[in-house]
């Protein structure tokens, strides 16, 4: 398929001096809102002890093992700043992302050994899962840095049990293990009851001298037999205990590696540990990329620095879609499917690293006095017609048949309305794509470029699209709700108006309340509320997002679990015609 | 040369940039119009100076319109 994909349609323009000159603020204030995030990831960062304090222990911390673990270049980080539960610890204690280990793409996550040295907190199961379900999305490997002391006991009722609670990980590990999928596991430190259980779930266990795990550990031992309440005897019979079991805390390496071999290795220095971990990551069953590969990798023609004058920060700012993914894919180069039809959606394949792609998003602009072909009223891109969803369900079905990871760009404020809307069947429509992305079974990520909006945030691939959608990244321009705030202030106290009206009553308390909720819907929709409460999985700066997309595309194309000979695509045909 | 600079939709000058006798540089925005709650900027394609700008801030434009003249260089 040479022809088809070595060299491709060139797109996107180099940005001019007028251009340069009048994005300088929206360059300016990009960067800004990025350095205000920056500085809330490093206060995640600095949670708990200091790093001095954890190395004269003789120990790594967790971001100094991830350092020396991870191919330096490939470190993709997600969840950093997910904390559902609103910890005073500011996190949910685990650090994840993706990242290369000797080459190859896994799902990586770890303990902060910092922070109550590694405990289970409240959001923190959540984290997990999410984590578990990209691994299993992607077919990738997933590697553990096990360092956790078990629950944080004064919040546990916040996340031991129920259903999506802290022991759910333990299954999800199984099932990982059901399907191929390893986990690998380098363990540090005093892991008892919850933390033996992260130990022990995992297919290969690497394990560091000191480190120990166990069923229950010194608290749990020395703490066992209630008597009904405490008194002076129970605490001097609780301080003996304590000390015996400190000096030699149970689940050692002399049981777990010498007795159980529970422990497939044991290592003398920390970073012979993650030395294990790399090497058998070398093994990991991965394709080499020549496999899937279409063409040679190319950086895209445009600095990635376009963005921030490309992408206004103005959300009611219209903008050039083709320009922002011009800068995004390899050699500025696509191919386009159906550019007459639905011109309020992109799509199209194009490369990433030189693998296949399929990109869809949405356009911005004024769509022409012909537009939508069903109402007499005017369009505008960011929504979503009749057309544009006929496409995107055409398009993804022969991605799902032709086998290609689809990367959606998102950026809309929802679906036409209106009579109009409803004869021309919008509504079956939309739900018809949900039912074509449940048919692919395919890697999705979802890249919210800024607004994700009523049910158009569902349907491109969205992170409710969970059994597909890998992860989903925001920018500081990203702002997620199911409406405008006014709008929603409109809609809930409309009729309030007129009945506070009619009875001669004065609206000005109304109209507080509708200016109070237009506010919140403000403040609930920023990216740092997106990220803390996991409505994206991180806010990427404008000039790293590439880097996630060839981390995905890698990740998708490792080790994948279906294919197409790239000869019997379709697509590639259907679009040349 | 003297060139026209058309409006891409309907809407209303939300903000107007330019004034006769300014020079403007490619791909330099002019004008802002607002309709259907976005704001679409309108940018000049070439190197010039404004020779007429034949709207203000707050008119209603019809598409195709002409909202200024711009002398090429």
């Amino acid at each position: 398929m040479r022809p088809y994909f070595e060299e491709m349609t060139q797109f996107g323009c180099a940005l001019k001096k007028g251009r340069i000159k009048g994005t300088e603020e929206n360059f300016n204030s990009i960067k800004k809102i990025e350095k205000d995030v920056a500085d809330e990831v490093n206060r995640v960062k600095l949670a708990g002890f200091p790093e001095e304090k954890i190395n004269a222990r003789g120990q790594m911390t967790v971001w100094q093992r991830l350092e020396y673990l991870v191919d330096p270049g490939t470190w993709c980080p997600l969840h950093t700043l997910y904390n559902p539960m609103n910890n005073v610890e500011g996190t949910t204690n685990v650090i994840d992302g993706v990242g290369k280990i000797s080459g190859k793409w896994a799902v990586i996550i770890g303990f902060d050994n910092k922070v109550m040295a590694g405990a289970w907190l409240p959001g923190q199961s959540e984290n997990i899962l999410r984590v578990t379900d990209l691994s299993k999305r992607l077919n990738i490997p997933l590697v553990w840095l096990v360092n956790c002391s078990g629950a944080k006991l004064t919040e546990q009722e916040k996340f031991y049990a129920n259903r999506r609670g802290a022991g759910t990980p333990f299954f999800r590990h199984a099932e990982l293990e059901q399907l191929g999928i390893p986990v690998l596991a380098g363990i540090y430190g005093t892991n008892p009851a919850g933390g033996g259980y992260q130990s022990i779930s995992p297919t290969i266990l690497f394990a560091h001298k000191d480190c120990n795990i166990a069923v229950g550990g010194v608290g749990i031992v020395s703490g066992m037999a209630p008597k009904g309440e405490f008194n002076l005897e129970a605490a001097e019979e609780i301080i003996e205990k304590a000390k015996q079991f400190r000096a030699k805390p149970p689940g050692s390496v002399n049981i777990h590696h010498d007795e159980t071999g529970f422990f497939r290795y044991v290592f003398e220095d920390e970073t012979d540990v993650l030395d294990g971990l790399k090497d058998y990551m070398k093994d990991m069953p991965a394709y080499h990329p020549k496999f899937y590969r279409v063409a040679e990798p190319k950086e895209p023609r445009f600095s990635i620095d376009d963005l921030y004058r490309l992408i206004p920060l103005n959300p009611k700012r219209v903008y050039d879609f083709d320009e922002v993914l011009s800068r995004l894919v390899d050699s500025s180069e696509h191919m386009e499917f159906r550019p007459d039809y639905g011109p309020e959606v992109y799509a199209g394949l194009c490369k990433i690293d030189g693998f296949l792609v399929a990109c869809i998003g949405n356009r911005q602009e004024y769509l022409g006095r012909n537009y939508p072909e069903y109402a007499d009223y005017p369009a505008m891109g960011g929504k979503l017609y009749r057309q544009g969803l006929i496409k995107m369900n055409e398009f993804v079905t022969f991605c799902g048949r032709d086998r290609i990871p689809i990367v959606w760009l998102q950026d809309s404020s929802g679906l036409d309305v209106g009579d109009a809307a409803e004869k021309a069947e919008l509504l079956g429509l939309a739900q018809g794509l949900v039912y074509s992305i449940q048919q692919t079974d395919i890697p999705m990520m979802l890249l919210l470029l800024r607004k994700g909006t009523a049910s158009a945030h569902y349907l491109m691939g969205g992170p409710t699209a969970n059994r597909h959608n890998a992860f989903t990244l925001g920018t500081v321009a990203s702002e997620i709700y199911v409406m405008h705030g006014e709008t929603a202030a409109v809609a809930t106290y409309s009729r309030r108006l007129v009945k506070e009206k009619e009875a001669g009553r004065p609206l000005e308390p109304i109209i507080e309340k509708m200016n109070k909720l237009a506010k919140d819907y403000h403040e609930k929709s920023r990216p740092l509320f997106c990220a803390k409460n996991g409505l994206i999985d991180e806010i990427v700066p404008l000039c790293d997002l590439r880097k996630y997309l060839v981390a995905f595309t890698g990740a998708a194309y490792q080790n994948p679990k279906s294919i197409c000979p790239q000869h019997h695509m379709i697509l590639p045909r259907i679009i040349k015609g | 040369m003297a060139k026209e600079i058309a409006a891409p939709l309907a809407g209303r000058v939300f903000q107007l940039k330019i004034k006769a006798g300014d020079t403007v540089e490619a791909d330099e925005e002019i004008l802002v119009i607002e309709a259907m709650k976005m704001e679409t900027p309108v940018f000049v394609p070439w190197d010039g100076t404004i020779r007429d700008v034949m709207v203000k801030e707050g008119d209603q434009v019809a598409e195709d319109d002409i909202l200024a003249i711009i002398d090429e260089e």
